[in-house]
């Protein structure tokens, strides 16, 4: 099967369109693509609109589903721990980082420290002497048949071992050492030689014709893509009382998961066995399938569902975990590769750099007239795309009923792109809602009753597809009265607390397409010979409990008490089958509507073969009465009875020793394509700005969420609470920065990257609000992602409340907000 | 990390026979080790006039350099006392509460527990170019200063040339203030250097940050009984709360009559390349209303600053700071 390049599919449309049948069923399957579709949907509207019918499962466009109606929930709804949360409190939960396996070597990699160099040798010689060195492999020796392998989309190419590279940390050789120490010593006693060339490494440079083109292309300098605009209405001519205009910047934002990026790897046979710090495992197994040339089942991949998160840049692999393989294959040992932190900040992806130009325009009587929206992102080194991702709450969020929307793509020598808990929906909400706030001050009107007199509660307007029970507008009223907004709010720079210390308060709405269902929902659920249940799930947990969502969904599906049904934490590509990537915040709704299918399953025919084993026993009592499924119910207990003789009743053990084969309940399901399945959402905080130091005191905040159906509230909480903490990093202090004369990272450590500490994070509270979705597992829609979106803007106009200055960079460091203060006095 | 030898020293006699024993290989005394192994080491932060240690000896283990005393002629602190120690001594806390307070707001418990007051004051500075493996820096030998053209947004405003580090060390500053003196010993013998003559800029060595020669290590850190009546002021300005170096200090240590500035001292950190003593500031303040004249001597720091591209907001910062920290201690 050939490799297709996903990204270039939605970027390149000759090249698209020369795609076989073939090629859209391997890219149907590639993990790139798949990791699109689920937490870049906007990327790849265009393509599926068009060439649909040639993706396996896209051309579905059943009727919207109505939402079932269900017994009364035993299990969804409570508060449940997490499976893991033993482990996880004591660490003897089984993390990739603490596995050992006899005969193990370590891998250390030798990284470019030239933004873009071409390679022209390199001398192993010296490292070679170094006692406890096995094997080094590079791009002079590595075998032939892996030559042309390749991660990503052209162009650049990213091979195993570019001899052009165009980034900071681009691998040029690795060593398997006896020790991590003997590693860190061989790799720097390679030597090697570049040729430096230029390199592109500010974003607005990059897109300018006069920058060198470093790869084949017909737009300026590195631009990578210029997405089609989208246009509604005539945007152009309209006109409006207030023209308000906003250029809102983002840095590059990395994630800091708490256990860094590790594998380990071994060869039982022609048979590669990895265990993965990923959040799809059988993405990663498409991925080293693809990359070593070997089929699926001959790669098992293990998830051990103890992993210091995730956040979107664990999806799939890189390629320091095709180097492992080869070198566990070339030397038969087991290979453990852990990242260090400075790989993990450099060469993994990031959320990127922003710059959007906004302008809109608005009436005096508070209706919006127009928007002219421009989004670019650097997405770095390599081909990608992030910024019209950004589109998805300009399009959606109010009525705007002329509208531009334009986004550029820029190619960088610098930090790659990727998802960061999404990759673009939350710059979109910075932009436009910090644009919307500086134009509801513009007409003297309440930022709220604004927002609310412009609500799109339809669906979107331009594909016409339903929004489904949509709760944007409980959402807003809902952080208004947590905050007591009518009290607390005032005029800008109105209240000062302390000498030099102003109060302000500020809020923000955020819509995004994260939380959906999407294809494939697959699982099984088992009843054993005792009558205990198994699920069996291919959803990966990344920390954030979507295995304790699944074994939830299937025991309310089957009716069983939890204390009945397991799940294992971790997951074996060997005995699951694929549910997605836990990305795009859908597990809820895609390993769950899998749970869901094989939970109800398997009931049927617990009911089916109970009705079998009662007249069976009838028979056997010369009786004459006999029942079908129908006459059958089963109990929140798990016991089935006879509904109009209640006495009648069979335990699960006796059903399935009846039938003398395991019940094995599972899920085809195929998601309609009817629904604009959106979160939605609601912030509001109240600060304190120090106007002498420029430091912002969060002292309240407040998150209202939409999420159809809270299955586990504890969860919600738990995940709202976190998006905020980590939102409010990049909104106040976290940039991953570079050296802009030699494009090395000066800051890809914890110490200087400066996440928040425990004493400066705000613990938000959280509103649950509950609109049932008729897509939804029991009504839900997922949650992971859309926290990460209103801190930023809702921070920024609260400090704009406070202080009466606009600072529209992120972060919002005290150099800049002093600086503000300075110009406006 | 490369691989290294660790010897526990139980004297000071001891340490300094190994410092001797090892003088031709690169070595290094050692105390909680958050910095010279934590850092350095682990990040490889080498170059030709820094050669990563191959030698570490444990001073920690050294009982006579370990502990407080007070008496009527001052404090003593052995340098291997960990921050915590420092922070959770009562006598400390009513006597030199400027200098429990700024070991209190050093990075973390975790790291105060392991940390010695030694190794605070004498830990290697934090700019990133230095602490980057690939930025061949002055301070590591090199031939170039990143910061001048760079990112320099966390650099010297004050007395920076050559090298743009500021010093990292809080209980530098506190104890600065508190007109503290250094005790050395080392294979040339022992020698006590006051606080005012410990540090040195990059003008004198760029390879080092204070006088102690390699084969000397701290041992203890005394410092005089401040006259009663004393005020005493800390502020540390960072950009997060925990585990986070000092963006600006300050410490105020002074006398006052009838409202009035009699003497004392007036230190800065995060603003140059050795702790600061801010005596445009104090000489300003000299015999005058301190509530009156607190707004206008912290201005004067404006007239030693000369601020790089990026970081002419911490010469506001170090004024604001400087005025709120001595009206703080006046009460």
């Amino acid at each position: 099967m050939a490799q297709i390049e996903a990204v270039r599919v939605v970027q390149d449309a000759a090249y698209a369109a020369s795609l076989s049948d073939q090629d859209w069923y391997a890219l149907a399957q590639d993990p790139t693509w798949q990791e699109m579709v689920s937490e870049q949907s906007e990327m790849v509207a265009g393509v599926i609109a068009q060439y649909g019918n040639k993706l396996p499962g896209g051309g579905q466009n059943s009727a919207p589903a109505e939402l079932p109606v269900f017994r009364p929930f035993q299990v969804i709804g409570t508060d449940i721990a997490r499976i893991q949360g033993y482990g996880i409190v004591t660490n003897t939960g089984t993390y990739t980082e603490n596995l050992r396996m006899a005969g193990m070597l370590f891998m250390r990699t030798l990284r470019s420290r030239y933004p873009h160099a071409k390679i022209t040798s390199i001398d192993t010689s010296e490292a070679e002497k170094i006692p406890g060195v096995r094997k080094i492999l590079h791009r002079g020796n590595l075998p032939e048949e892996y030559k042309d392998v390749f991660l990503g989309s052209a162009l650049p190419t990213r091979f195993l071992f570019n001899e052009e590279v165009f980034e900071v940390g681009a691998p040029i050789a690795v060593i398997a050492a006896d020790s991590e120490h003997i590693g860190d010593v061989a790799i720097r006693a390679i030597k090697v030689q570049y040729e430096v060339l230029p390199a592109a490494l500010d974003m607005l440079e990059a897109m300018k014709s006069s920058t060198p083109k470093q790869f084949t292309s017909n737009l300026d300098g590195t631009t990578i893509a210029v997405t089609a605009p989208l246009v509604r209405g005539d945007p152009t001519s309209a006109k409006a009382d207030v023209v308000v205009d906003n250029v809102a910047r983002k840095s590059t934002e990395q994630h800091v998961a708490l256990e860094l990026t590790n594998s380990l790897s071994y060869w039982d046979g022609d048979k590669l066995n990895m265990t993965y710090t990923n959040q799809h495992g059988h993405g990663t197994r498409s991925g080293l399938s693809q990359a070593l040339k070997i089929p699926q089942n001959k790669v098992r991949v293990l998830q051990t569902g103890y992993l210091g998160s995730g956040y979107g840049y664990r999806s799939g692999i890189d390629l320091s975990e095709v180097h492992a393989a080869i070198l566990s294959k070339l030397t038969g040992r087991p290979i453990k590769n852990n990242y260090t932190r400075y790989e993990d900040f450099v060469t993994r992806t990031h959320r990127p750099e922003f710059r959007n130009e906004m302008k809109l325009g608005v009436n005096r009587d508070g209706t919006i007239s127009f928007g002219i929206f421009k989004v670019i992102a650097n997405v770095g080194a390599q081909r990608a795309g992030a910024a019209n991702g950004a589109w998805v709450n300009m399009q959606n969020l109010y009525k705007i009923p002329n509208l531009r929307l334009e986004a550029v793509d820029v190619m960088t020598n610098s930090y790659k792109s990727g998802p960061y808990r999404c990759v673009s929906h939350p710059n979109g909400t910075f932009a436009l809602e910090t644009t919307m706030d500086k134009a509801a001050y513009a007409i003297n009107m309440d930022p709220i009753e604004f927002r609310l007199k412009n609500l799109n509660e339809v669906g979107n307007p331009d594909t016409k597809r339903p929004f489904s029970n949509i709760g944007i507008r409980d959402c807003i009223t809902g952080v208004q009265t947590a905050i007591n907004w009518k009290n607390v709010w005032h005029a800008p720079k109105a209240k000062q607390v302390r000498p030099g210390v102003y109060h302000g308060v500020g809020m923000a709405a955020h819509l995004c397409s994260h939380g959906a269902g999407s294809n494939p929902s697959t699982g099984q659920v088992i009843i054993n010979s005792d009558g205990s249940v198994q699920a069996v799930s291919g959803t990966t947990d990344i920390g954030s409990g979507q295995r304790t969502n699944m074994l939830m969904i299937a025991a309310e599906a089957l009716g069983v008490p939890l204390s009945t049904i397991t799940i294992t934490p971790y997951i074996d590509t060997d005995n699951t089958t694929d549910t997605g990537g836990t990305n795009g915040s859908r597990m809820t709704n895609t390993g769950g509507r899998g749970m869901y299918e094989a939970g109800v399953d398997a009931r049927n025919q617990v009911l089916k073969y109970g009705a079998d084993k009662f007249n069976s026993d009838f028979a056997n009592a010369k009786a004459d009465t006999r029942v079908t499924a129908a006459d059958l119910d089963m109990g929140p207990d798990g016991i089935v009875f006879i509904k109009n003789d209640p006495k009648k009743t069979l335990n699960l053990a006796a059903i399935v020793q009846f039938k003398a084969t395991s019940i094995i309940g599972k899920s085809d399901y195929l998601w309609p394509t009817t629904w604009e399945q959106v979160a939605v959402a609601a912030h509001a905080a109240e600060v304190e700005v120090d106007t002498v130091t420029g430091t912002v005191k969060i002292t309240r905040y407040v998150a209202a969420h939409d999420v159809g159906k809270a299955m586990n509230p504890f969860s919600v909480r738990q995940q709202v609470e976190g998006g905020v903490v980590m939102a409010t990093g990049a909104v106040l202090t976290e940039e991953l920065l570079i050296d802009k004369a030699t494009g090395l990272p000066l800051n890809p450590n914890l110490l200087d990257y400066r996440p928040l500490s425990i004493k400066d994070a705000p613990l938000a509270e959280v509103v649950i609000v509950e609109k049932p979705k008729a897509y939804g597992t029991f009504g839900g829609h997922g949650l992971g992602e859309p926290p990460m979106g209103p801190p930023a803007p809702t921070i920024v106009n609260a400090v704009y409340n406070a202080v009466g200055v606009w600072v529209t960079e992120m972060p919002l460091t005290r150099d800049k907000l002093l600086a503000a203060l300075k110009a406006s006095n | 990390m490369r691989g290294f030898e660790l010897y526990d020293a139980t004297t000071v006699k001891e340490a300094v026979d190994l410092l001797g024993k090892y003088s031709g290989r690169t070595v290094k005394v050692v105390g909680g080790g958050s910095d010279i192994v934590g850092g350095v080491m682990k990040d490889w932060v080498q170059g030709k006039g820094m050669p990563l240690p191959e030698v570490l000896i444990d001073i920690t283990t050294i009982k006579d350099i370990v502990g407080i005393k007070t008496d009527g002629g001052g404090t003593t602190i052995g340098a291997a006392t960990t921050l915590s120690d420092i922070i959770d001594n009562k006598d400390l806390v009513s006597k030199l509460p400027v200098l429990t307070n700024a070991a209190l707001s050093v990075a973390s418990p975790l790291i105060r527990n392991f940390g010695t007051l030694g190794g605070n004051i004498n830990q290697r500075p934090r700019c990133w170019f230095f602490r980057g493996e690939d930025f061949n820096c002055y301070k590591k030998g090199g031939d170039f200063c990143y910061a001048v053209t760079g990112d320099n947004r966390y650099h010297a405003i004050i007395g920076g040339e050559l090298c743009y580090i500021v010093h990292p060390s809080d209980t530098s500053t506190a104890l600065l203030a508190l007109n503290a003196s250094a005790k050395i010993a080392g294979t040339g013998g022992e020698r006590t250097v006051a606080f005012d003559d410990y540090f040195t800029g990059p003008r004198v060595d760029v390879l080092r940050e204070n006088v102690l020669k390699p084969n000397e290590f701290m041992t203890h850190v005394t410092i005089p009984n401040p006259a009663s009546g004393t005020k005493f002021g800390w502020t540390k300005l960072k950009d997060r709360q925990v585990y986070d170096f000092a963006l600006i200090s300050v410490a105020a240590v002074f006398t006052v009559s009838g409202g009035n500035w009699q003497d004392g001292r007036i230190t800065v950190g995060g603003v140059s390349p050795v702790p600061y003593r801010a005596k445009v500031v104090e000489d300003f303040l000299k015999g005058k209303d301190i509530k009156a004249t607190a707004k206008q001597a912290a201005a004067q720091i404006r007239t030693v600053a000369r601020p790089m591209s990026l970081n002419s907001y911490k010469v506001d910062l170090a004024q604001g700071l400087i005025e709120r920290t001595i009206l703080d201690a006046l009460g």
